[in-house]
């Protein structure tokens, strides 16, 4: 290739071009957006999980003010199916008037010039509620006394999957372990709530709705289906957002309610999630639970596992990612990078009166690995086997790469021992055991523990058409155009919110096309001026996006190259782009110049220009579309002290393969940032419902996400397997920290307490549980 | 997430506050810092008609030294404490335990009689005044009134004011590096409120000796014959066990790790 | 309801009508239009509204716009130009301190005050100072090196005011006399008294009253005596049925609900023991309480006799949405033993002391709300 390497191209640990708004206050994010005559908007919503509605009665004096669902004429429910054989379909309305099926589900929408006002309205609006007995428990739903969440279901079940593959094997196994281990529902918490701001743009006849949004142009295909109106009347578009992690990957009741009273009453609407509205009605992912057997022989070999999981989905099938994902996920991903011969998994998707669930950074793999990684620690104890050298046995070898695990998932490249090896000794795990013999001065007990986990990342049209859900992603698209005076505008369906795509994306032009970074403009989040695209999740931007923004600059050089080949009268194939210049020997005109004579001087083109000119779009997906993996190995050293059940992460190591890194600095953020909420997983968040499905941590003093007092110093390492299927051996890894700190925390816990005779199988593993199981084993001895 | 509306009303001395709260009839709040009420505004649980802003309130700034003790006024932040901007009565004790009351942007708006009023269980300076003996300062319209601390709060979140009264001062006894001294509290993070705290008090010279739990959902509670278990010859589980009755060996345990160290702490085997 | 307020904001004077209720976060971003400041919470936990107030740095969530009289205010907007904040952008980006942005400008300010307050702290200290703002997005590694790295080229001098308070200027007292009330809002709906409670709490207490189990028998075998020992409830109206029409006011601190509905008597003369069930609605919090307590007796001598309460009690609605069990036994067990108390003073020919009121069956929910406040206060 006729490419000339720069320092700011894939590779470079580039300082983010997004950077400077951010830090000077001038980012835009949804509640900065004030337009003239704007009115604000509160939710009136259920204090109650389950019931029945009688009314919801206007105030007199303010009813004008106040709108029903029956205000909301035309406007469809949300449906988010999946094809998969024997899903429970529901409808979520976009105000709930017949029932409600959890505490916080929008009832009425009160629009006052000011939020303040309009929650004094909201006050003032009466509800007759004939309360329902509710499912806050998932093992209890399929009792037979179960209230059902929605009648005319058989039974309070989305979805059940079954995957057996060669279980008989598990027969002929010398011993087991069976376990019951489960994960608590969690809130993906970003700093800045959900936001929706409408408004009726009367001169281009179009809706336009600003919103929080991960995906721009899958809430617009959401808004065209329930408002009933053609696409083209309607343009989303996604300012700075504060942050997603999947909670902003939903087309949302509020983006509808919002839209039809902008489109009705036409004045721009605004209405701003608050934290208690988010806690409450909204704490919607990562509550499983795992009835989890392992079969392994003396020898060290993995045999079989066999596993019963349920996840809690709470009342509705979510937009568009379904009710379905998560449970019917831990078949296909449990057995992760291990290689085995018998394999049997049942999941039930469980209906409750709790929130609708998303999949949250990791989707299913945090829950799956701290089942899986868990048992493997006990298994290995079972055995008398260490765990590290029981994993090192049992893991994929790199000589098997390319891959194909019991559930046929392809592990496109890596080494997967090589990053435990690494990680053993980042952690210095023979000082460690050292300092476990010798005891902690302060009577505190120290464990040592790992994991390993693969992601999928970027998986595409062959794994997401399986599930027949609303949004299958397929070819993703960026345009690129050269401007007048020679930079770049990149245009791109994803969006970012603390990916650093400005930055990255640039990045890859400038390996491509030889550009200055900084004189490369991202526009990204706009439905109106961007290729369709299904956004950002699933860590798919960097290998998907990133893609299609190299194949549009290849296109792009084909085209400047045969500009320049005309002016400095060379052959096109001798041209080398680099250094924001075309260069041929001794000949070199600059980027400006060539666009230059594209647009400002057409006399000067060759004759047999290609019309399309600097201008490019063009679509990207891999040969092979069943995602990256990246991988990684984690390990945590923890202090327990007895006396209060106080955890400490003493020290925390990963290693992790991700590919080729396009930035490595973005690349650590993203992996400090995914431990941290793994760290949140394993030992701080939790929302506990009480029976009657009240949520019981409305605030962030009883929500607790970790600080940076929480946050050890992480060592981090990688390993850079290039993908032999992504553009520059990328790999998706966006989710990846989030992963292994549960059960990399979970295992060194156990260590700790070994001695006790404790396991901890529940998350968080908080001091009270701790503290609890101590005075279990006391009482019982 | 904003407030139902309130008339607000900044009161200009102590005495005039009370005057404001009294004619109001008990649809008034007083408000100090307002790191403690501003949540409940905002959530919407508190919906007082009136707010009496004490935060400018010259008569409750500042200290005043006496010869056996130091006044703060009520309306001392945390972070005056911390900072040692007001003198503080003992060996640096109370600018220690200041620094670890949540945030620092809390601990500059916080005050200490806010903090005593709010008579949260698990609050710091419930429980450190109380074990080091301060007394109350209290106006209303019945005049100026001292109330001591281990009587001032009267449960979770009760308090031995009226509604009417505010609190004007704390008077803290002065301490001599002589004093041993242990406060030491569990939280589930940093700046979360304790989950279970203790102080432990040897003053030889004032005669002064006492062991309190706090953080136990209701008034701290001082453990019975301090000196015993300063010696070693009374069992701090059988203590604690004693002054939270009915409470299971698992809700014992974290108490018993509070007075451990606090005691640690006091005897200068801990930091 | 509007007040006038004066303050200096980025150094430029400003005088506003607000409503007191409107918080300086609100102000700024609503009014002045100043969005750099953030809203996270507002309930002062994750510290996306930091900003500085007589240069120090304060939540804005929770400080209202009215008691800023006369207050120099700093947003990150005014600290373009300040070379400490300079420094300090320059280490977020070359650390990769910040990822979505939405924290950073809280974040900033914070780090402003630990590299000007605290010029030797190490890393342990800085994320200690950092504990009050939440970053979601960067696991803080980025930020806490940034902070160091500044601290490296430190000392650094606090660029701009960092004064005493003054004495407000701008804002007027309003006169009580003119004091519009909100209106209440009680809901006309009552509740049924007749409703089994599904779910809830069961708590079960028993004291000893000196009294014979006879005379016992004879104070709580009346409806209207039974709620006078129960202070906060009130009775409006006994129907021959054990109907009855009331309410319970639960008055804590700050926090206050009026329960408002209907409730339900039972006796066995026979058994001698008793119930009363009832529910009500708070329309101001939209939550709702049913409860029910079932009391026995029996001798225990000729002079004694005991008294055994199961009082189970569901509320539902946010003063439902806290979790604090223990709190809740406590606050039962001072109800029992008012109500024991109150129950003895009966026997013994005394009137039921006043200094209970407020204090009674309403504790229960009383205790929800502290438990909420709990949660949240810090002053």
């Amino acid at each position: 290739m006729s490419i000339v390497k720069t320092a700011q191209g894939v590779g470079a640990s580039l300082p983010r071009l997004e950077d400077d708004r951010l830090l000077r206050g001038r980012g835009r994010f949804i509640a900065d957006i004030k337009l003239p005559g704007m009115l604000d908007v509160a939710f009136v919503r259920s204090p109650v999980a389950h019931a029945r509605v009688r009314s919801v009665a206007k105030p007199g004096q303010m009813a004008g003010s106040v709108f029903v669902s029956a205000d909301l004429v035309g406007v469809s429910g949300i449906r988010a199916d999946s094809g998969l054989p024997g899903f429970k379909s529901s409808v979520e309305p976009i105000l709930a008037w017949d029932k409600v099926r959890f505490v916080g589900e929008p009832l009425a929408a009160c629009v006052a010039g000011s939020r303040a006002e309009a929650e004094d309205i909201a006050d003032l609006v009466m509800l007759e509620l004939d309360e329902l007995p509710a499912i806050s428990e998932m093992t209890r739903a399929c009792d037979a006394d179960a209230p059902l969440v929605h009648e005319g279901w058989s039974e309070n079940v989305f979805l059940e999957t079954f995957v057996e593959t060669n279980f008989a094997v598990a027969e002929k196994a010398d011993l087991k372990v069976s376990r019951v281990l489960r994960t608590a529902r969690q809130h993906m918490a970003p700093m800045e709530g959900r936001g929706v701001v409408a408004y009726w743009d009367a001169h281009v006849e179009q809706l336009v709705v600003y919103s929080s949004t991960q995906m721009p142009h899958i809430v617009r295909n959401g808004l065209a289906e329930c408002l009933g109106c053609p696409q083209g009347m309607i343009r989303v578009v996604a300012p700075d957002v504060g942050g997603g992690f999947g909670y902003k990957g939903i087309l949302l009741r509020e983006e509808v309610c919002l839209a039809y009273l902008a489109m009705h009453l036409k004045r721009p609407m605004r209405w701003i999630e608050d934290r208690r509205e988010q806690l409450t009605g909204n704490a919607n992912c990562r509550e499983h639970h795992y009835e989890i057997t392992g079969y392994a022989n003396r020898d060290g070999t993995l045999v079989a596992v066999d596993c019963e999981a349920i996840v809690d989905s709470g009342a509705y099938s979510l937009y568009p990612f379904s009710a379905c994902l998560e449970a019917a996920q831990i078949a296909s991903i449990l057995p992760g990078p291990y290689s085995f011969a018998g394999y049997r998994c049942h999941t039930r998707s469980i209906a409750s009166n709790k929130p609708p669930i998303l999949p949250y950074r990791g989707v299913a793999r945090t829950g799956v690995c701290f089942a899986m990684e868990v048992l493997m620690d006990l298994l290995a104890r079972e055995i008398g086997m260490d765990p590290v050298a029981f994993r090192m046995k049992n893991l994929a070898q790199p000589e098997e790469m390319p891959f194909t695990n019991i559930t046929n998932k392809f592990f496109d490249s890596g080494d997967y021992p090589e990053s435990l090896r690494r990680c053993v000794a980042a952690i210095d795990l023979e000082g460690v055991r050292a300092r476990q013999l010798a005891g902690e001065p302060d009577g505190r007990r120290i464990g040592v523990g790992f994991s390993v986990y693969c992601e999928q990342g970027a998986h595409g049209t062959s794994v997401y058409s399986g599930w027949g859900i609303p949004m299958v992603p397929g070819f993703e698209q960026a345009n690129a155009r050269l401007t007048p005076d020679g930079g770049l505008e990149l245009r791109v369906g994803v969006q970012s919110h603390g990916q650093s795509l400005e930055t990255t994306l640039a990045q890859v032009a400038c390996e491509v096309l030889g550009i200055d970074p900084h004189k490369v403009k991202v526009v990204h989040g706009d439905t109106a001026i961007t290729p369709y695209s299904t956004g950002t999740w699933g860590s798919r931007c960097m290998v998907m996006a990133g893609g299609a923004v190299a194949a549009a600059c290849d296109v792009l050089a084909e085209r400047v190259r045969a500009i320049a080949a005309h002016l400095l009268q060379a052959d096109p194939a001798d041209i080398v782009l680099g250094d924001g210049k075309a260069t041929c020997g001794a000949g070199e005109i600059s980027f400006q110049d060539v666009a230059k004579v594209w647009y400002r001087r057409p006399q000067d083109l060759p004759a047999h220009v290609d019309p399309a000119g600097l201008e490019v779009t063009q679509g990207y997906k891999p040969l092979r579309d069943s995602g990256t993996f990246s991988y990684a190995s984690h390990a945590a050293v923890v202090a327990v002290d007895p006396a209060t059940g106080g955890i400490e992460i003493l020290d925390y190591a990963i290693v992790e393969d991700g590919g080729v890194l396009v930035n490595p600095m973005v690349v650590d953020g993203q992996i400090y940032g995914g431990a941290a909420q793994g760290i949140g997983t394993a030992l701080y968040e939790e929302m506990l419902y009480n029976k009657e499905g009240q949520p019981l941590a409305a605030t962030l003093a009883d929500y607790h996400l970790p600080g940076a007092v929480e946050m050890p110093n992480i060592k981090l390492e990688h390993m850079e397997t290039p993908s032999p299927l992504s553009r520059f051996g990328q790999k998706g890894l966006g989710e990846g920290g989030a992963i292994g700190p549960p059960a990399a925390i979970a295992n060194a816990i156990n260590d700790a307490l070994a001695s006790f005779g404790i396991e901890m199988l529940e998350l968080p593993i908080t001091p009270a549980r701790v503290r609890a199981s101590l005075a279990n084993v006391k009482a019982q001895a | 997430m904003k407030p139902a509306p309130f008339a607000y009303h900044i009161a200009s001395t102590a005495d005039a506050a009370a005057a404001a709260l009294a004619r109001a009839e008990g649809r008034a709040k007083p408000m100090a810092g307002g790191q403690s009420l501003g949540p409940m505004l905002n959530l919407r649980l508190a919906r007082p008609e009136l707010l009496v802003d004490l935060s400018n309130t010259p008569d409750l700034q500042g200290a005043q030294v006496e010869d056996d003790a130091i006044v703060y006024g009520a309306c001392v932040t945390h972070a005056q404490i911390e900072d040692c901007v007001v003198p503080d009565p003992t060996p640096g004790w109370l600018s220690a335990a200041a620094r670890h009351i949540a945030y620092r942007a809390v601990r500059n708006r916080g005050t200490i009689g806010g903090s005593l009023a709010h008579a949260d269980p698990a609050a710091d300076w419930v429980n450190i005044m109380m074990a080091l003996g301060s007394s109350v300062l209290v106006a209303g319209p019945g005049g100026a009134r001292a109330i001591a601390a281990s009587q001032f709060m009267t449960g979770s979140y009760t308090t031995a004011l009226a509604p009417d009264e505010i609190i004007a001062g704390l008077r803290i006894l002065r301490r001599t590096p002589d004093a041993r001294w242990g406060y030491w509290k569990f939280c589930r993070k940093a700046g979360d409120f304790a989950q279970a705290s203790a102080s432990v008090l040897v003053d030889a010279q004032r005669g002064d000796i006492c062991i309190l739990i706090g953080a136990i959902e209701t008034t701290p509670a001082f453990l019975s014959d301090p000196e015993e278990i300063l010696a070693g010859r009374r069992s701090i589980r059988d203590a604690v066990a004693q002054a939270l009755p009915g409470r299971g060996d698992e809700g014992l345990g974290l108490h018993v790790a509070a007075v451990t160290r606090a005691l640690a702490i006091a005897r200068g085997e801990r930091d | 309801m509007t007040a006038t307020t004066t303050l200096s904001v980025n150094g430029q004077a400003v005088s506003a009508s607000v409503e007191p209720r409107t918080h300086l976060a609100d102000f700024l971003r609503e009014s002045l239009n100043l969005t750099a400041t953030h809203i996270g919470c507002e309930h002062g936990v994750c510290g996306a509204c930091t900003l500085f107030v007589e240069g120090r740095p304060v939540r804005s969530c929770l400080t209202f716009a009215v008691s800023c009289g006369g207050a120099d205010v700093r947003t990150i907007e005014g600290l373009q130009d300040d070379p400490v904040m300079a420094r300090l952008r320059a280490a977020f980006t070359a650390h990769h301190a910040l990822q979505c942005g939405y924290c950073t400008p809280g974040m900033l300010a914070t780090a402003y005050d630990i590299v000007t307050r605290l010029p030797g702290a190490d890393e342990a200290r800085i994320r200690e100072e950092l504990a009050g703002n939440l970053c979601r997005c960067t696991g803080y590694a980025g930020i806490v090196e940034a902070i160091r790295d500044v601290l490296a080229q430190g000392p650094h001098a606090h660029e701009f005011a960092q004064l005493a308070r003054t004495a407000p200027s701008g804002a007027k007292a309003p006169a009580l006399a003119a004091v519009a009330a909100p209106e209440s809002s009680l809901p006309q709906q009552s509740a049924s008294a007749d409703e089994e409670i599904v779910g809830g709490v069961t708590l079960s207490r028993s004291v000893t009253v000196q009294a014979s189990q006879e005379r016992l028998w004879s104070i709580i075998s009346d409806p209207m005596t039974v709620a006078k020992c129960f202070p906060g409830a009130k009775v409006d109206s006994v129907s021959p049925e054990g109907l009855v029409a009331g309410s319970f006011t639960v008055t804590i601190g700050a926090v206050s609900a009026r329960f408002a509905g209907r409730g339900k008597v039972a006796f066995d003369g026979v058994a001698k023991s008793g119930m009363v069930s009832g529910m009500g609605d708070d329309g101001a919090s939209r939550s709702r309480a049913q409860g029910k307590v079932a009391f026995s007796t029996a001798a225990e001598g000729a002079d004694a006799s005991l008294l055994v309460v199961d009082i189970t009690y569901k509320i539902i609605g946010p003063l439902a949405q806290f979790a604090r069990a223990r709190l809740i036994a406590e606050i039962v067990d001072r109800l029992l033993k008012l109500f024991a108390n109150n129950v003895q003073l009966l026997a013994e020919g005394k009137d039921v002391s006043i200094e209970t009121g407020g204090f009674g069956l309403s504790m229960l929910l009383g205790a929800m709300v502290a438990a909420l406040r709990r949660a949240l206060f810090r002053e």
